[in-house]
């Protein structure tokens, strides 16, 4: 390739990095750790006070006599302690069976929204205003998703002729500064195949709606929107409400869509029209084996299969929109799959560091020390160490404030802790020496995540190994405590062994030798 | 600059383009509209990456406009607006 061409790529590829960069941080940091949504769950949940299962029909009876909007749609969640989620008066709300007393009356249990509130911080950046037509978190992601994919394409153009050469680079004597360009270099090639499903599967997620405005406007026109509904809904919405109907128990509703697609796995079940002759239960799971493991039984109320949507059984859009999902959330293999995706996440967190403050380097090498330059290099430096050790105290916050007074307020006091802990660091960063502000975050943040497991113990003694899940979350977040202490030892290691680059000293004089010493403060 | 423009005229581009492979290819639209999302992102992406290529900015920007235009009335050729799935 031509070197002015080549230059053009590798400046194509910085800009749209620089961009792109920390929203992917942010983005990638909190999906490692939304991947094991489910197990967040049950970790963020109050001990359960009864250990005898509750009756579903039961529950659902009550829940649909409380609240009579449920009956026109809800979705029922399986397990234990069975729960609900259906829209009151246009906002989502949430009951589970031990929400209902003996005596049937119901009262709200507080609940730590901590779980989704992460998975908004991966898909949306927790950016309100999802009501609306158009989300505006979910769209900027899809954008930034697609500087993303461009930054992968031109980053392989420009790798692609010494991509051999550069896989064994790695070295640590030398140029420190190259060590970390190649260990860039090598994490993007080696982890390439992740990173190109996240940026077409997250591009075509964030940005569902615009596309499919701009295919209806430029191509297909207004029948657009109802060939979409036809091919994705699983099953029309009722229209008109029948005739009242005496419901069959729920497990058989669930054996029911067992047997109509052998080896399911029930997720969840959409309940249109309960207890009305013209209603049906979509039923929807997975089953295990498959890459594209989405499944759909839809029944009418008296048990009679509707439509069956399974591996071997569906159409193009189906075959192809499941391996969509389970390619961006890791869940088609167990858990050695998530734990892949989880360490691939944090590395791409590193691969978007690194790139930035490359890029910051090389700009200020090239055209000389700028503000522009240091402006970039702080912010990095803050907006990662905010949003590492604000997702943190958002945990630390989930699982004491449910044991607190205020435990009511627990779902808004978590997305505040989150907002406190990262907008003073980010200020602070602007202001700090780089060096200085960077050994200080790498020295607390192990600590921040190594609490997280010590509270959990100290709240909920057994508990937090005795669940499956809330063990493997406890475990996640001592690694995470592990792989940032082990982040930080390189990062001293290149300050002990290399002078820093003029950047990261912040006011560089003979009076002001700010070096090695910083980091360790 | 280019970055932005690039970005900018490569998408309705990027749809267009599909619209007129969905229209030359003899299978229902409505039957593979995800891999049409899928490809609309796809070619996006790669868009924006060629539109690097030309040394200065205008003429890349330039081309993907009359692109645009060229796309445009093509699809105008086809019965896929309002038209059967």
């Amino acid at each position: 390739m031509k070197a002015e061409r080549l230059r053009r790529f590798i400046d194509l590829h910085a800009s749209v990095g620089m961009v792109s960069g920390l929203l992917l941080f942010v983005a990638f940091f909190a999906g490692a750790i939304n991947v094991f949504h489910h197990e967040l769950h049950h970790w963020q949940a109050l001990p359960s006070s009864s250990s005898a299962p509750h009756d579903a029909d039961r529950f659902l009876e009550r829940l649909t006599g409380h609240f009579p909007q449920a009956a026109e749609r809800f979705y029922f969640l399986p397990g234990e302690d069975p729960g609900a989620m259906w829209k009151q008066d246009g906002e989502w709300r949430t009951a589970h069976a031990s929400s209902f007393t003996g005596e049937g009356t119901f009262s709200v249990l507080p609940e730590s929204g901590l779980a989704d509130f992460i998975n908004e911080l991966h898909y949306q950046l927790a950016i309100p205003g999802g009501a609306g037509l158009l989300n505006i978190g979910m769209t900027l992601m899809g954008l930034v998703a697609v500087l993303y994919g461009v930054a992968l394409f031109s980053g392989l153009l420009i790798h692609w002729p010494k991509l051999g050469k550069e896989l064994l680079a790695l070295r640590h004597q030398g140029n420190l500064r190259r060590y970390w360009k190649n260990l860039h270099n090598l994490i993007g090639v080696i982890s390439l195949p992740f990173h190109l499903i996240m940026a077409v599967t997250g591009a075509a997620m964030g940005l569902f709606t615009v596309m499919a405005v701009l295919l209806g406007a430029l191509v297909f026109g207004p029948q657009l929107q109802d060939v979409i509904a036809q091919e994705t809904d699983v099953w029309p919405p009722m229209e008109r409400a029948g005739e009242p109907v005496a419901m069959a128990l729920m497990a058989d509703y669930l054996s029911a869509a067992e047997h109509a697609v052998p080896g399911l796995q029930v997720a969840w079940v959409e309940v249109r029209g309960y207890g009305d002759s013209q209603g049906w239960l979509g039923v929807a799971g997975s089953v295990p084996g498959n890459l594209g493991h989405h499944a759909h039984v839809v029944l009418d109320p008296e048990l009679k299969p509707l439509r069956v949507i399974s591996p071997q059984q569906r159409n193009l859009n189906y075959a192809s929109l499941s391996p969509v999902y389970s390619l961006h959330f890791g869940d088609y293999g167990g858990l050695p799959v998530k734990l892949m995706y989880f360490l691939l996440g944090l590395l791409g967190c590193l691969l978007f560091v690194s790139g930035n403050i490359l890029w910051c380097e090389r700009r200020s090498d090239r055209t000389g020390p700028s503000r522009a330059s240091a402006f970039l290099l702080r912010l990095t430096l803050g907006v990662c160490v905010g949003v590492v050790s604000g997702v943190a105290v958002s945990f630390w916050v989930s699982k004491l404030g449910l044991h607190s007074p205020w435990a009511d307020q627990v779902q808004l006091l978590e997305r505040l802790a989150f907002v406190l802990v990262l907008l003073p660091l980010v200020l602070w960063s602007l202001r700090a020496s780089p060096l200085r502000y960077c050994g200080l975050g790498m020295r607390i943040m192990p600590w921040l995540y190594l609490a997280i497991p010590v509270l959990s113990v100290l709240l909920e003694g057994s508990r937090a190994w005795r669940e499956g899940d809330v063990l493997l979350v406890n475990l996640l977040m001592l690694s995470l405590a592990g792989l940032l202490w082990l982040v930080r030892i390189h990062f001293r290691r290149r300050v002990r062994l290399a002078e820093p680059h003029p950047l990261w000293v912040g006011r560089v004089s003979e009076t002001h030798p700010l070096k090695a010493a910083d980091a360790e403060s | 600059m280019r970055l932005w423009g690039a970005a900018l005229l490569s998408l309705p581009l990027s749809v267009m383009l599909v619209g007129l492979l969905a229209a030359a290819l003899p299978v229902p639209w409505s039957s593979w509209l995800v891999l049409m999302l899928l490809l609309v992102v796809i070619l996006w992406m790669g868009l924006v990456v060629l539109a690097a290529m030309p040394r200065r900015v205008l003429p890349g920007l330039a081309g993907l406009l009359v692109a645009n235009g060229v796309a445009a009335l093509l699809l105008q050729a086809t019965a896929l607006y309002g038209g059967g799935t």
